[in-house]
């Protein structure tokens, strides 16, 4: 196998010089989160939880959210959760795509009223 | 206690003292004046204040009103340079809050007897040799009070320091630290050292009940504590044992305090000597959220204000009404909020085929029940609305079970039959204030202090203030005021209502008599004819007339005068025997026996109390803490409950599951938010819409058919048996409970 990836740490300028170069940076991030993702697997032990696509999809979803804003905060992100300072349900909670979620667009909420939506979420909505 | 104006004149630096030279920093030369030696002297250099100067108005204390009993009465004196007029027995400290001047007090209190003991009201009045105490002083015309000379100060300062020669060094421990008289007015009229250097006395502590905690060392003997036992409470209980240094407050036997308004000495008394036992050490006052509310324990409605951390309530404070509970509540209404935190329902659950109950989530309880609902002939619903329900969810209640085609939803406590057209025939028609002017009172079934401890108080003080006459029919109970024990049963009533019975001559010769009719009676099989002999009576003494009714009737539960005004009354007898569905909305007091076994039964309340093991269905609702709900008590008097900590686990309010269920049964009510619910109970009963308003009844007995029932010979029975576990919440708590295995009378 390939020698296991090392993040090094890239400092980043909080200002691009222009948009090519901010292009570059964020690709630059995510060849980097990609390379490192098996590392991840590894450590929080993630084998039968989620496939790699599926956290690649979910890093992308946020690149893809964020992508207005500049991402040294993705970096650290990423420097957090390869130096395992994060825990696995950190990561389970926050990339892997849930139940939760699933059951949102579940099928009873077509002929529902706001009344009841509301009262199902919470007494104070 | 307020400080005003005074005090924070007090407060101010006094910039007098000159100078030493600032470069002698070992040394500091003592600079006296001679008006710094003794009060008069200071008094003699005072310059006068320029007369007939123009001075800024002033309100009275608290915003009281006065109220002038005879206007020619009036008499005027001079607060400070300010002339104000009094009515004529006004004392001097009164007569110094009608101008705005609040005096610092301990042993006086408006509403008890005047004591005179603590002597920190001095102050001095022109041409009076000394300083004048004066809450006992009365206050002649063309007096000139003084409050804020040196003179007066020196005396507040020398009380303040000898009251806390004695007093122990107990802030940090002491429960009442930050709302301590003591502590306020030694900051504000103290004096800034103590020159007390011997031994203080201790006292030992008496052991009042499990509700009153005692540190008898830190009482300054202002005996508020005895004042209010013998006058409010109606019980001697208390007295001052020993005289000088070794007075002490004490029951001198061993003996608890058992009065319903036993916990009233708590806010009554100036420092921690009586304080809340539950309530030691939990918490300090300025770390409690305060929201001011209503209770629902009885159906007297007392204003009370819940403190709450966070989202736990700490403990239950009067809030002030004149004409309710004044300043006081029953001991009732102050400690059951810990019930508040035992056995809560959380989550919705349905009940398996193995009988264990199972929490699911929102959308399938409702589901559940929706399908159901459907599944049984309209005739065979039932809805039952609880005593601690509100009138926004028995509203929803009465719509939703109207809509899917049944007409059996009542309320608990109100049996077949009774009649709500006619408000006047479950209202107490002459108010709780009102029962103030009445002379002559007819109990009729009802032992007002356990039912409405807060009605008890006010015959109490009617009986105390005018001497009042107080007849009984029902049986044997005890009362904290002279009355008259006339019969057990409806034959005395009959009796009297034939005007054979002694006591009709002095219902006759009564200027105000008024009848008090318990609710209780409501059960009975022939409660037509009770009530038409009470209604004769009634007619024969003159009791209603256009300037006073004295016709009342005292209901036992907080619901039920909304629940009469709103319609829910039960139309037939055999309604929950023959039903198929019963939708149980805080529903306790139900016979859970006479439900058949096959019926589906869902509860929703917010305590896992009786009727909940026979439940198949639990929906979470919040408490009245909880929820902003509309109550009205056994006066017509319409009042609201505020929010004061957030709901448990996942619980909704009551009308907001009802809508629910009914949206998910297909049936489609016409609101969907508070303001639409209440805007449909304007439609049916609009005095509940007006909050803080008392409706009196419209219309009097004379519309009433005759009746041609007569009356069993049974004797009345005692509607409340234990006064300390009455609804879901008390029986939940455990002081309510340790109150019933100690306190209560065998």
């Amino acid at each position: 196998m390939a020698a296991p990836f090392t993040l090094r740490k890239i400092g980043v300028p909080p200002n691009s010089a222009n948009l090519t170069e901010a292009r570059r940076r964020v690709f630059d991030f995510f060849r980097a989160a990609c390379r490192s993702l098996p590392t991840v697997m590894d450590i929080y032990n993630l084998q039968d939880v989620v496939a790699p696509s599926q956290l690649r999809f979910a890093i992308s979803a946020q690149i893809r959210n964020n992508a207005h804003v500049t991402d040294p905060k993705g970096m650290e992100e990423l420097t957090d959760i390869v130096d395992h300072a994060k825990q696995r349900h950190h990561i389970i909670g926050q990339y892997v795509v849930g139940e939760g979620l699933v059951q949102n667009t579940g099928s009873k909420d077509q002929g529902k009223s706001d009344f009841l939506k509301n009262f199902y979420t919470s007494n104070y909505v | 206690m307020g400080v005003g104006i005074l005090a924070s004149r007090a407060i101010r630096p006094a910039s007098r003292l000159v100078r030493s030279q600032p470069s002698n920093l070992f040394l500091r030369t003592i600079v006296s004046k001679p008006e710094l030696q003794s009060p008069e002297a200071a008094a003699v250099s005072q310059p006068e204040p320029p007369k007939n100067q123009i001075l800024p108005p002033r309100n009275p204390v608290g915003g009281a009103r006065v109220h002038f009993t005879n206007a020619e009465d009036a008499i005027e004196v001079f607060v400070d340079g300010y002339a104000v007029k009094v009515p004529k027995g006004f004392t001097v400290l009164q007569a110094c809050e009608v101008a705005g001047v609040d005096i610092p007090r301990f042993c006086y209190h408006s509403r008890l007897s005047i004591a005179g003991n603590c002597r920190m009201c001095l102050v001095e009045v022109e041409k009076s040799p000394k300083p004048v105490a004066s809450c006992a002083m009365p206050a002649l015309p063309g007096m000139k009070i003084k409050t804020d000379t040196p003179i007066a100060k020196k005396a507040r300062e020398g009380v303040m320091e000898f009251l806390l020669m004695n007093h122990p060094l107990d802030c940090p421990i002491c429960d009442q630290g930050g709302e301590c008289d003591l502590q306020d007015q030694s900051m504000a009229f103290g004096s800034d050292r103590g020159r007390f250097t011997e031994m203080k006395r201790s006292v030992v502590d008496k052991n009042l009940g499990p509700l009153v905690k005692t540190v008898m060392t830190r009482c300054i003997q202002c005996t508020r504590c005895v004042r209010f036992a013998s006058e409010v409470a109606g019980v001697q209980d208390l007295g001052m044992l020993g005289r000088g240094s070794g007075e002490e407050i004490g029951t001198y036997v061993e003996k608890l305090m058992t009065s319903e308004l036993s916990g009233n000495v708590i806010d009554i008394c100036p420092v921690g000597a009586l304080t809340s036992k539950p309530f030691a050490f939990k918490a300090r006052n300025w770390e409690l959220k305060g929201t001011e509310t209503i209770d629902v324990s009885d159906a007297v409605g007392s204003n009370i204000r819940v403190d709450s951390r966070g989202p736990e309530v700490m403990r239950i404070i009067p809030r002030l009404n004149e004409d309710i509970n004044e300043e006081w509540i029953s001991d009732k209404t102050r400690f059951s909020y810990d019930g508040l935190k035992r056995q809560r329902l959380s989550d919705p659950m349905i009940r398996d085929s193995d009988g264990r109950f199972k929490a699911v989530s929102w959308r399938d309880a409702l589901a559940v029940v929706g399908d159901i609902i459907h599944q049984v002939k309209p005739d065979e619903i039932v809805g039952i609305a609880g005593q601690l329900s509100d009138a926004e969810s028995m509203m929803v209640l009465k719509d939703f079970v109207n809509r899917m085609g049944s007409d059996n939803v009542w309320c608990e406590g109100t049996a077949v039959g009774v009649d709500a057209d006619l408000r006047y025939s479950y209202l107490m028609n002459s108010s709780i204030s009102g029962l103030e002017n009445a002379d002559v009172f007819l109990l009729v079934g009802t032992q007002p202090r356990v039912e409405a401890a807060m009605v008890n108080a006010r015959i109490c003080k009617t009986v105390r203030a005018s001497n009042a006459k107080v007849a009984y029919i029902g049986p044997p109970a005890d009362f904290n005021y002279d009355c008259k024990h006339l019969g057990t049963g409806p034959d005395t009533l009959k009796e009297i209502a034939e005007g054979r019975h002694p006591f009709c001559s002095a219902l006759k010769n009564a200027k105000n008599p008024a009848i008090i009719v318990g609710a209780g009676l409501f059960n009975r099989t022939d409660k037509d004819a009770i009530l038409a002999a009470v209604e004769s009576i009634a007619q024969a003494n003159n009791v209603v007339r256009p300037d006073w009714n004295g016709l009342n009737y005292l209901l036992l539960y907080a619901a039920q005068a909304a629940a009469l005004d709103l319609g829910l009354i039960q139309q037939s007898a055999k309604a929950l025997e023959s039903a198929k569905f019963v939708y149980l909305m805080g529903a306790d007091d139900v016979d859970v026996d006479k439900i058949p076994k096959d019926a589906f039964v869902v509860y929703q309340g917010h305590h896992g109390d009786k009727a909940v093991y026979r439940a198949n269905v639990i929906l979470p609702a919040s408490a009245f803490t909880e929820k902003e709900g509309t109550y009205e008590n056994t006066e017509g008097f319409t009042q609201q409950t505020v929010p004061a900590v957030p709901t448990v686990g996942d619980a909704r309010d009551d009308w907001k599951i009802v809508r629910a269920l009914s949206e998910v049964s297909g049936v489609n009510l016409p609101y969907n938010s508070i303001e639409g619910v209440r805007s449909r109970i304007k439609s049916v009963a609009p005095n509940l819409v007006h909050t803080d308003e008392r409706e009196p009844a419209a219309f009097g007995p004379s519309l009433k058919p005759e009746c041609k029932e007569t009356m069993s010979t049974t004797p009345f029975k005692p509607v409340v048996e234990n006064f300390y576990m009455t609804n879901a919440i008390t029986r939940a708590s455990k002081i309510m409970a340790q109150c019933s295995a100690v306190l209560l009378k065998k």
